[in-house]
């Protein structure tokens, strides 16, 4: 850590005030723009130690890269002061710039020595879309984004077929009306398959390697 | 049969010293292939190392082909695929000889030292023209001359075109490759003219007009398309827009310059500019497809386009559409395209249906049909005077048929007469063959020439010599657009299972189809082939365009009228349908067993067609080089082009040229005043301004000094200096900073920028993570689309899971475009977002981006709670991930390989590069098979395919009981119980 040699402040984690369904809101955001694109949560003000407080272990530093040019030294400072707290550390980057490169490339090797995530959005409301989300979903399960089990016949043969490389959904509906199956799919032959609209010698090739090659060349 | 002419020979000798480097560019269709045949047969020898780079599969072959027909036998060109092991590969690397070897293979073999670098006689790389400074053949030739300097290079194209973009590109090319030397040999060089001109051609010039139907369709597609143009030009005031005009949008490449222009700013442009872009794609083809479809297929193909732009994804009506549609032009269009295929007089209400006892015995209707199809004859003078009785009452056919049909008849009867002319008069040597050679431009074309050519009825008058092939179409179109109609009536998308209704005329109709199909296999045949009529929706997927305009106009109105008549001729069809209609589907459904049983054993033997007077026609599409090959084993002479084709143009002349002694004619069909003429010119005009501008670009190119990379080395030793020593110690370290990388990332330009960067890569095959920077940082990197599709499959979520267990500090890096917007979402939908509609997951960001970003950030937030450890690289570029790389690997210690390999792996070790990712991404989608048994199907099964072909037991002996017959369930849904191969 590269502040430690100097003691955090000698806070207790953090206060909670109110109910906890709202985002807390450190003092010293009043007045920036992102509050008004903050939908569909509660809102708050509290004395923290990050910008906002989207869940109980889950802090939020708020960055926008017009100011870092003209004060880089804010954020580190910042940062420093965070210490230990919070579990999931955040730093919202609002990209407004068009010079971006070489400041998220700084500041991902600062974030990373300090255990800090970093986002970027690229427009306010997405700041703000993202500060909502994390509040709404601080309880969420994950299923949203882990494998599914439980679809539909038409939308597994499609994400299926779709998953080799130039293969569309047009194309699976031609490929499904045409031959019936995904067994029978896999016995077509390359010559059939060049027959179908839409079907290129490229797309017909991808769509061969991956049901005819095998998986594994065990040499 | 390789007669090098004297230009070949030419280009040869100077290219053929071992020590010079150099990068030959040859005009198209002046036989590249010969001159690198004959080059690599004087390299043939077991004690040099000669490797071909960038050859396509059907080069490969054919190159091999024709290496050993002139001569380079044992062993001739070997090939390295992805299928050959690395302990087979390293074999076959010290016999030494040609070898034809993937890019991303050698990548991996030098790297791992599979390969003695410094023992590589050669590299040829073919395509040279694709060479970026980005491209793996450019890392290549980086890692070939580090270890090797003595070696040579050549490089070969025949499309100069593509050397113009950018600035300087000839120059860059050569600097990617490390070449000094440039030859360029156009059509118009004197050595090549020498060679070719002095036979003259015996050209036949045949321009058919269009009929007036297709000028009208072609001049309202030319208006639509100007009007596209304006509006697009409108609604884009800011970027540069001075060469879009009509002549240019003739040009597929046209499209690709509209997108670059955007590409910086799409996530700015509504989405109507971009249906605006796609718009101008969908008319380009519609320009096509008029000159080379037919009428009916013509018309099914608007049909489905307008089908695709009424309705959304999940069926509501749509009210957003392409501005062109709704216009008069658009209007014309799809009428005139109508009253090509047929018109509907007004007698609906009262019309006489042709009514058949639905009961009728089987064996009855069998006769009825055998009776209808067996004897074309009388059909066909029935034709005239009073329409089949399939035809719906009201429907009057018109069946208006291409003009180039009637005139390859004509010209076929010609050349026939020619040639029992010839026979008669001389009765010399007979050089070459009587085949008669038709050439179009693809598969599609040439097998409806076949088919056009087997139903050909010289009797009838001009312009309806196909009209028994027409009436065929025009059943299957009806059956076609029934099928339309019940779609829509279910009001579900396009995406759906043929109903229950359906489903019971096929078992119903199962024995009749039986019977027919022994009886009547030529018709189903003919079907078969042609079964692309009722191909859905086109493949530029306007429908998934977002609703913003809403103007419910016209469209749907039109949308109704064609609803309604799909109506009409699905009532129709069920008064009919146990009777005669079930033979459509049937057949249709069966071809995958027809097809199978060895129909279309290759289109080769579709392509045979016997003409009745001991005279061959063979139809074929243009292809590249091996054409030549074609034209020197056939030696036809009589030629017919049925499009215009530059390059075979010049392969003509060169056939003609090494064959002196035989003459030969070229019929070269254009339709006059058509795109079909002006994309030939302008095709040709341009080619000869890239090789004049490359010409001069060669002329000034700037004097390179040798070795570029003699300073290097010193960089290298600094670069390993350590500065984890205090004190600023100036030791050098023992190893220099290294990153490991999972061998399926060499598809990527990563590796090479890292490379580029001073890292060393270490390939190997990673079960966790892709790039490996320390031993705590573990990378997986997801370009946009990538990150997309992962969070959909829920792949992600496992990596991250695996990764969070295995590292201290998983990283996941979103890796954006260069040139494209480094931005996840595009502002215009960002109202979307409130509730997120993940149901309809997109794959390309760049075409439906829409449907899918609106949750992407939400499933970021999501995964970031989930794994609280896991860090986010944003990296606008590869560039810049390299920057990133190096600044994370800064002060870390290096990576230890064999604990990164062994992190993970369950049970096997997987060798080498010998990895199907695409087999495997498809086996992880299917039911049943998770991360977790994924690997052991693998090892039980050879490919997919294998495991369509089990039956349900053996498939829950993989897999357990449940999911094995879910998977089974799966795999064979949608087949009739008869056809289910079990």
């Amino acid at each position: 850590m590269s502040g430690q040699p100097r003691p955090p402040p000698p806070k207790p984690p953090v206060v909670q005030p109110g109910t906890g369904n709202n985002i807390i809101i450190g003092p010293n955001q009043r007045g920036n723009p992102v509050l008004e694109q903050i939908k569909n949560v509660g809102k708050e003000f509290g004395d923290i130690v990050v910008d906002f407080q989207v869940g109980r272990t889950t802090g939020v530093l708020y960055l926008s890269l017009r100011y870092h040019r003209l004060h880089p030294e804010y954020i580190h400072t910042r940062i420093e002061k965070l210490g230990y707290a919070y579990n999931l550390r955040i730093l919202l980057i609002l990209c407004d710039v068009t010079e971006h490169k070489d400041i998220i490339r700084e500041l991902t090797k600062t974030c990373h020595i300090n255990n800090v995530t970093i986002i970027v959005a690229f427009t306010l409301e997405e700041a703000g879309h993202y500060l909502a989300t994390f509040k709404q979903f601080e309880h969420k399960p994950p299923d949203m984004i882990k494998e599914r089990v439980d679809k539909d016949y038409p939308s597994i043969l499609r994400s299926a077929l779709t998953s080799i490389n130039r293969v569309n959904k047009t194309d699976v509906e031609t490929l499904r009306t045409t031959f019936g199956s995904f067994a029978n799919i896999a016995k077509t032959s390359s010559d059939q398959l060049q027959n179908l609209p839409g079907f290129g010698p490229v797309k017909v090739r991808n769509i061969k390697n991956a049901f005819d090659k095998p998986f594994r060349n065990n040499a | 049969m390789s007669t090098l002419l004297s230009f070949h020979a030419a280009i040869c000798a100077k290219i053929v010293d071992p020590v010079q480097n150099d990068l030959l560019i040859l005009a198209p269709g002046l036989g590249l292939r010969r001159v690198l045949c004959a080059l690599m047969k004087t390299y043939d020898d077991k004690k040099n190392l000669v490797l071909l780079l960038n050859a396509t599969p059907e080069e490969e072959s054919e190159i091999g082909e024709e290496l050993s027909l002139i001569g380079c036998r044992k062993p001739g060109l070997r090939t390295v695929g992805y299928e050959t092991g690395s302990k087979e590969r390293q074999e076959i690397y010290k016999q030494g000889g040609l070898i034809s070897v993937t890019s991303r293979i050698l990548v991996v073999d030098i790297l791992q030292s599979d390969i003695p670098t410094h023992l590589i006689t050669g590299l040829l790389i073919l395509h040279a023209e694709k060479v970026t400074a980005l491209a793996l053949e450019a890392f290549i030739v980086r890692l070939y001359r580090q270890k090797n300097k003595d070696g040579f290079l050549k490089a070969f194209t025949d499309e100069p075109e593509h050397i113009t973009s950018g600035f300087a590109p000839l120059n860059s090319i050569m600097k990617e490759l490390q070449l000094k030397r440039v030859h360029i040999y156009a059509r118009f060089q004197a050595d090549v003219q020498d060679s070719l001109k002095r036979r003259r051609a015996d050209y036949v010039e045949v321009s058919p007009g269009m009929t007036k139907a297709m000028e009208d369709i072609h001049h309202a597609v030319i208006e639509c398309m100007t009007l596209t143009l304006a509006e697009l030009k409108r609604s884009n005031t800011a970027i540069d827009l001075d060469d879009f005009n009509v002549e240019n949008a003739y040009f597929r490449s046209f499209e690709l310059v509209v997108r670059k222009q955007l590409d910086s700013v799409w996530h700015k442009v509504g989405p109507r500019t971009k249906q605006l872009v796609n718009d101008l794609g969908t008319l380009r083809r519609l320009l096509h497809y008029l000159l080379t479809y037919d009428a009916l297929q013509f018309h099914s193909y608007l049909e489905t386009l307008i089908a695709a732009n009424t309705t959304t994804q999940t069926g509501g009506a749509r009210q957003h559409q392409s501005p062109w549609m709704v216009t008069n032009a658009g209007h014309i269009i799809f009428d005139v395209a109508k009253k090509r295929c047929y018109v509907m007089n007004e007698v609906k209400g009262a019309r006489a249906r042709h009514v058949i006892d639905v009961d009728e015995d089987a064996w009855d209707a069998l006769d009825e049909i055998e009776g209808r199809v067996g004897g074309p004859g009388p059909k066909n003078d029935s034709t005239d005077t009073k329409f089949p009785p399939w035809i719906p009452a009201g429907m009057e056919p018109i069946l208006e048929e291409l003009p180039k049909w009637s005139y390859l008849a004509e010209i076929l009867q010609e050349i026939e007469g020619e040639i029992v002319r010839q026979e008669s008069i001389v009765n010399e040597q007979p050089s070459g063959s009587n085949t008669v050679l038709v050439m179009s431009s693809s598969t599609r074309i040439c097998s409806l020439i076949t088919e056009f050519l087997s139903s050909l009825d010289p009797t009838a008058p001009r312009g309806a010599e196909g009209r028994d092939m027409m009436l065929q179409k025009l059943r299957l179109y009806l059956w076609w657009k029934g099928k339309l109609s019940e779609r829509k009536r279910d009001g579900k998308s396009h995406f759906q299972m043929p109903d229950g209704r359906h489903r019971d005329l096929h078992q119903e109709s199962q024995s009749l189809s039986e019977a027919l199909k022994r009886k009547d296999k030529e018709r189903a045949d003919r079907v078969a082939s042609r079964r692309r009529v009722r191909g859905g929706v086109p493949s530029s997927n306007t429908s998934s365009r977002p609703v913003v305009k809403s103007e419910p106009v016209d469209l749907v109105r039109m949308d109704g009228e064609i609803l309604d008549e799909a109506h009409t001729f699905a009532d129709f069809l069920t008064t009919q349908s146990a009777h005669d209609w079930e033979i459509l589907p049937v057949s249709v459904g069966g071809v995958v067993v027809d097809l199978a049983s060895g129909d279309v054993m290759s289109e080769f033997d579709d392509q045979f067609g016997l003409l009745p007077p001991e005279q061959t026609v063979l139809v074929r599409a243009f292809s590249d080089d091996s054409d030549d090959r074609m034209l020197a084993e056939i030696q036809p002479k009589f030629i017919v082009m049925f499009e215009p084709n530059m390059a075979f143009i010049r392969r003509i002349e060169v056939y003609r040229a090494t064959h002196p002694g035989l003459a030969v004619r070229v019929y070269h069909m254009t339709y006059a005043n058509s795109c079909e003429e002006h994309k030939f010119l302008a095709g040709m005009r341009r080619e000869k301004e890239s090789f004049e501008r490359l010409i001069k670009e060669h002329a000034s190119l700037p004097l390179t000094f040798d070795d570029p990379y003699g300073s290097s080395h010193t960089d290298a030793l600094v670069k390993t200096i350590s500065t984890r020593a205090a004190g600023g110690r100036r030791d050098l370290s023992k190893e220099p900073s290294r990153v490991i990388i999972d061998v399926r990332e060499f598809r990527s330009t990563l590796p090479s920028l890292l490379h580029a960067a001073g890292l060393e890569i270490i390939p190997a095959t990673l079960t966790v993570g892709d790039y490996i920077l320390s031993p705590d940082m573990c990378v997986e990197r997801k370009s946009l689309s990538d990150l997309i599709a992962s969070f959909t499959s829920g792949r992600l979520y496992t990596q991250c899971e695996l990764m969070s267990v295995h590292y201290k500090q998983p990283i996941l890096l979103i890796e954006f475009d260069e040139d494209k917007a480094f931005s996840l979402e595009i502002v215009s939908d960002f109202k979307s977002y409130v509730k997120p509609t993940g149901k309809y997951p997109a794959k390309k960001p760049g075409s439906d981006s829409s449907s899918a970003v609106p949750s992407l950030q939400s499933k970021i937030v999501l995964l970031l709670l989930q794994f609280p450890r896991v860090r986010i690289i944003w990296a606008s570029s590869s560039y810049e991930t390299a920057d990133i790389f190096k600044d994370l690997k800064h002060n870390n210690a290096e990576p230890d390989t064999k604990r990164a390999i062994a992190i993970g792996v369950d049970d096997e070790s997987e060798a080498g590069a010998g990895i199907n990712a695409s087999a495997e991404e498809l086996l992880r989608c299917l039911p049943g098979i998770t991360a977790k048994n994924v690997h052991y199907v693998m090892s039980r099964v050879r490919s997919v395919r294998e495991l369509c072909e089990l039956s349900l037991v053996q498939v829950q002996a993989i897999l357990g009981a449940e999911p094995g017959k879910k998977c089974w369930d799966f795999m064979h849904q949608g087949e009739k119980p008869a056809t289910s191969h079990t």
